[in-house]
């Protein structure tokens, strides 16, 4: 006899036997934990087959168990297809619980401080076993999530499913669009790269607009004019603190609201002004133990084998240079869910296209179910609001378009041209001029005049001929100043240009007609030009690239050459110390030659042709 | 329209996702076995893109005045593409060669003069027979003699001729006590060799107990205070370039500097040539006058032929004078005490026997040459829970062999 007040488990076995004695502790067991089901239910379940017992042991977890008594026990068959949701809520709540693991993974290797967030990012890039994989996958989770919950907006929007009595569950999902939006956009700022930094500096220079307390805003969000430590500090608690938090609490809500009204039904599948999303009948119904059970456990799986497989073959997190205030990249943009405001502040007034607009418009979408009373779900009664849905998703569209960095801003065509060429990975993109396999970047000066000498010359000729001329004009001589003036050593300045060499390096001359195509786009603003490309030793498996470009100046107001009365561009003449105007031998004015050069270096080992 | 479950039957769907998660636990497998190579890859292209960056901010900021290539410029600011900055000493060999032959010569004088003693000793006279074999062994010990100065004879003559190929460079501050190689040669014998004994690199000649990633690292943090008085030509001495002491840059900045300039290093391929391009070398921190008194040659960071220099020359520690030694000349009690920054000082001996020697990469060693090794060469090995990086690694150059078997006699002791 057990000393206990119970039956011990040899009590059992005694007068049970053995193997009886253990199972129906398991079988116990289980049924504890599922708050239920016993094995044969559970068996049962699985196997298709009907519930074996009364009452039907697949309702208690829903009644008596924590994880499931929000979920419905059965929805109705014309809402578990792929249309109407088209999964994209279950999808929402998929992703927050992705990055809520992928981000902690994170959080452990991280610090948020500007000396060490960036070297922080290094570790987990080259000391953290897997730690690549996390990072990617929580940043494209995030992409995804935001573009899954605006999806989202718009599914319901056009189905009608905001309509009384679910404005407010409506409203709770247009409050966790914003929560997603802001968190996605304060983690844009933590690898505190030059991406970041300049991504969230256009983002939080919105704040400023507001009027009255613009400033405040902006200190607030910031911590001091500029960001830095404050800001970096603040934007990482908003990230994994209070941000989460309210996205937590209104995720909770929102679902607590849909399963309070039922999940509406495909608008033609019940009469108009009905709402029979909780009154599913008998042979409607479906079960959520076990077929949404099972099936949301599948699509659990089918997606994240998805994200894994885009994160080990097809996208990588970017990661650019480390953060610096001072430099500014040339075409920098918000996050492209933030675009469509960027765009829009390229129409006009900072306050009004930065702030009023984007408010009105949120202010709009909150209204919605407020303002379309009608009754009817049915697309055919609803001409205007799916008219304006139309009109809110080609908007965004162009707006987004017009907030690229190629769209209304300016740069010199020469500086666009070489930073093309040249720039760093970012947007998983590179300039092509680094992509050149190091064993080809042949020392020696390369001309793109060599591509429009006459068609029977061959290459070393023309090259000679473009020698000779640029010597003569003084050109050649003023390219080298340029290079000495950009601390080119004295010792490695080239004496002439060399044709390319197409056969062992064919990536090189691949680049060098690209340098020419981008050149001859633009006649007007760089007339009569040539690119030269210098390639010196630098150090051992080290190179030095200097681009430059030579044309004749011509005038340039707003971004725009300057045309007179025919249409011609008007040059800037050279002149001498007198302020005369330089003429040459046959007495026409002699045009100013423009230069500008860049350079960068490439190491062997720096892999960005991979 | 029925669209039901994309997948219908529940079999279908329970085989779908295992297999989903089966897959997924395979890929992260394969990833897995994979990350220690994409690790090095990444530390590899990483490095490599430092260099980059670095190789911008030098052209930018650095250039002006330590030369585009890095070759120094006269009185304004050192060569930092330079051999002598990166360790290589060009007339190492024969330095070592003439060092070697005056100890051999001392020792072989030290047994000539045991025997000229033995034989007169009046009191205690050696049998005819001995006389013999002592003037049979002194004849020898002459032959001997007379080999090493044939020895040191050479490599003087050797290292004179690779001087005077290196004229330009020492015109240039290579050797900044001497001017030319004229200047060499009229210095007295014991001079120049403490000389090169001693300052046959940048670090030995500034006597820094670190690294040279150290070195250059501290300098460009902090720049050089005072530079000016050296460097008439620059425009403001070194300039502090670090946040952190009030300059410019970052660490992360400062670190792709430092990869860029230590990227010149040629290892043991840097070439007479390389001495010559150098336009300016690097001025000593004191006045750079030679120590008058020649001290004892130091002991180097070699352990094997310390050891072995130690079995022919017969030298033997005292474990008093090493005591004194290890506290007060060396201080090496300020670090290796109990609960400091390095291990206690008590127990060395005991914890070689038992936990260092039994370990397999320490096959083969004596105690002695562990502990010696640990002096000369500390970062060598860091036993667990130290950091590296903190014991100068000088002490070789600083300890002769005496003071050094002194100590270990000492640490054999605790």
């Amino acid at each position: 006899m057990s000393i206990l007040p119970f039956p011990s488990f040899l009590d059992d076995v005694k007068e049970k036997g053995f193997k009886k004695a253990v199972f129906e502790g398991v079988d116990e067991s289980v049924e504890r934990l599922t708050a239920g089901m016993n094995v044969q239910d559970i068996r049962e379940a699985l196997r298709g087959e009907n519930p074996g017992r009364r009452p039907n042991p697949r309702l208690t977890p829903h009644a008596d168990g924590f994880w499931l008594h929000m979920r419905p026990s059965y929805f109705n068959r014309d809402v578990t297809g792929l249309y109407p949701s088209f999964r994209l809520g279950w999808l929402s709540t998929y992703f927050v619980f992705f990055e809520t693991i992928t981000g902690l993974l994170l959080m452990l290797w991280y610090t948020p401080a500007p000396e060490i967030a960036y070297g922080d990012m290094l570790t987990i890039l080259s000391n953290v076993p897997l730690g690549q994989l996390m990072r990617d996958m929580h940043r494209l989770g995030a992409e995804f999530m935001v573009a899954v919950v605006a999806m989202h907006m718009m599914r319901t929007w056009i189905t009608g499913s905001y309509k009384k009595p679910r404005q407010f569950t409506w409203f709770t999902g247009l409050l966790l669009l914003v929560i997603t939006g802001f968190l996605s956009f304060s983690g844009y700022l933590l690898p505190w790269d030059q991406l970041s930094l300049w991504a969230v500096t256009i983002g939080a220079s919105m704040a400023e607009a507001t009027p009255v307390v613009g400033d405040q805003v902006n200190l607030l969000l910031r911590g001091a004019p500029e960001l830095g430590a404050n800001g970096l500090l603040r934007f990482y608690l908003l990230h994994v603190l209070a941000l989460p938090a309210l996205l937590f609490v209104f995720t909770g809500v929102h679902y607590y609201k849909v399963i309070i009204h039922g999940h509406s039904l495909p608008p033609q599948k019940e009469n108009i002004g009905e709402d029979t999303a909780k009154r599913v009948p008998l042979d409607k119904r479906v079960y959520f133990i076990p077929d949404v059970l099972t099936n949301e456990l599948m699509w659990l799986g089918v997606t994240t084998f998805i994200i894994t497989v885009l994160c080990i073959w097809f996208y990588h997190a970017p990661l650019e240079n480390h953060a610096d205030p001072q430099v500014t990249p040339l075409g920098t943009t918000a996050p492209w869910y933030f675009l469509w405001i960027q765009g829009a502040l390229k129409l006009g007034d900072k306050f009004f296209w930065g702030v009023a607009f984007p408010t009105i418009a949120l202010g709009g979408l909150a209204m919605l179910p407020y303002v379309d009373m009608t009754v009817s779900r049915r697309f055919a009664h609803r001409r205007v609001v799916l008219t304006l849905a139309m009109l809110l998703i080609s908007a965004t569209t162009i707006l987004s378009y017009m907030g690229l960095a190629k769209f209304a801003v300016k740069t010199s065509a020469e500086t666009e041209i070489v930073h093309d060429l040249t720039f760093e990975p970012a947007h998983s993109k590179v300039g092509i001029g680094r992509t050149i396999p190091f064993d080809q970047m042949t020392v020696g000066a390369y001309v793109t005049a060599q591509f429009h000498g006459p068609a029977e010359l061959a290459p070393i000729d023309i090259v000679n001929i473009v020698n000779s001329e640029t010597a003569a004009n003084g050109q050649f001589a003023q390219m080298l100043q340029e290079l000495k003036n950009q601390h080119l050593s004295v010792n490695q300045l080239p004496t002439r240009f060399r044709p390319i060499p197409a056969q062992e390096a064919p990536a090189l001359m691949r680049v060098m007609q690209e340098f020419d195509h981008h050149l001859e786009e633009v006649p007007q603003e760089l007339p009569n030009v040539w690119g030269a490309l210098v390639i010196t030793d630098n150090q051992r498996g080290l190179k030095r690239l200097d681009w430059v470009v030579s044309w004749d100046g011509v005038e340039i107001e707003g971004g725009q050459v300057r045309l007179d009365e025919d249409g011609n561009p008007i040059y800037i003449y050279a002149r001498d110390s007198q302020g005369q105007i330089i003429l040459d031998e046959n007495g026409d004015p002699l045009p100013q030659r423009r230069i500008y050069s860049e350079h960068l270096f490439i190491h062997e080992n720096s892999a960005y042709f991979d | 329209m029925n669209w039901l479950l994309p997948i219908k039957s529940i079999e279908s769907r329970i085989l779908t996702g295992i297999s989903m998660f089966v897959a997924i636990m395979i890929l992260i497998g394969w990833v897995a076995i994979n990350e220690e190579a994409r690790m090095q890859a990444f530390v590899r292209q990483h490095t490599g893109r430092s260099i980059e960056r670095g190789a911008e901010l030098f052209a930018s900021l650095c250039a002006e005045c330590h030369g585009e290539e890095g070759l120094g410029s006269g009185d304004r600011a050192p060569a930092l593409n330079s051999p002598h900055l990166f360790g290589f000493d060009p007339v190492a060999e024969q330095t070592s060669a003439i060092t070697n032959a005056n100890r051999t010569m001392i020792r072989l004088n030290q047994l000539s003069q045991g025997l000229i003693a033995e034989v007169t000793d009046i009191e205690n006279p050696p049998t005819e027979a001995r006389i013999d074999e002592i003037a049979a062994e002194l004849e020898d010990i002459d032959e001997r003699i007379e080999e090493q100065e044939a020895i040191i004879a050479a490599a003087i003559e050797a290292r004179a001729a690779k001087l005077n190929t290196l004229d330009t460079a020492v015109g240039r501050g290579l050797f900044p006590q001497w001017e030319s190689v004229e200047d060499i040669a009229t210095t007295g014998d014991n001079e120049i060799e403490i000389f090169f004994n001693n300052n046959g690199t940048r670090l030995a000649q500034v006597g820094w107990g670190g690294d040279l990633h150290g070195y250059v690292v501290t300098t460009l943090i902090h720049g050089r205070p005072g530079s000016l008085n050296v460097w008439p030509n620059s425009a403001g001495g070194m300039a502090a370039w670090s946040q952190t002491a009030g300059g410019p840059l970052r660490e992360d900045q400062i670190e792709d500097i430092t990869a860029y300039i230590l990227n010149w290093d040629k290892g043991n391929a840097w070439t007479d040539e390389d001495f010559i391009a150098v336009q300016q070398y690097g001025k000593p921190l004191a006045d750079g006058s030679l120590p008058s008194e020649p001290p004892p040659p130091p002991a180097g960071d070699n352990v094997e032929s310390i050891l072995s220099r130690w079995a022919a020359e017969g030298i033997v520690g005292s474990a008093v004078s090493g005591a004194d030694l290890y506290e007060n000349e060396y201080k090496c009690t300020d670090c290796h005490r109990a609960g400091a920054s390095a291990p206690d000082t008590i127990g060395t001996w005991t914890r070689i026997q038992t936990e260092r020697l039994t370990q397999a990469q320490f096959d083969g060693y004596s105690a002695e040459a562990y502990l010696i090794e640990s002096i000369v060469r500390p970062n060598d090995y860091i036993i667990d829970g130290y950091n590296s990086g903190l014991m100068p690694v000088n002490f070789g150059l600083r300890m002769t062999d005496q003071h050094l078997a002194d100590i270990i006699a000492f640490l054999t002791t605790q």
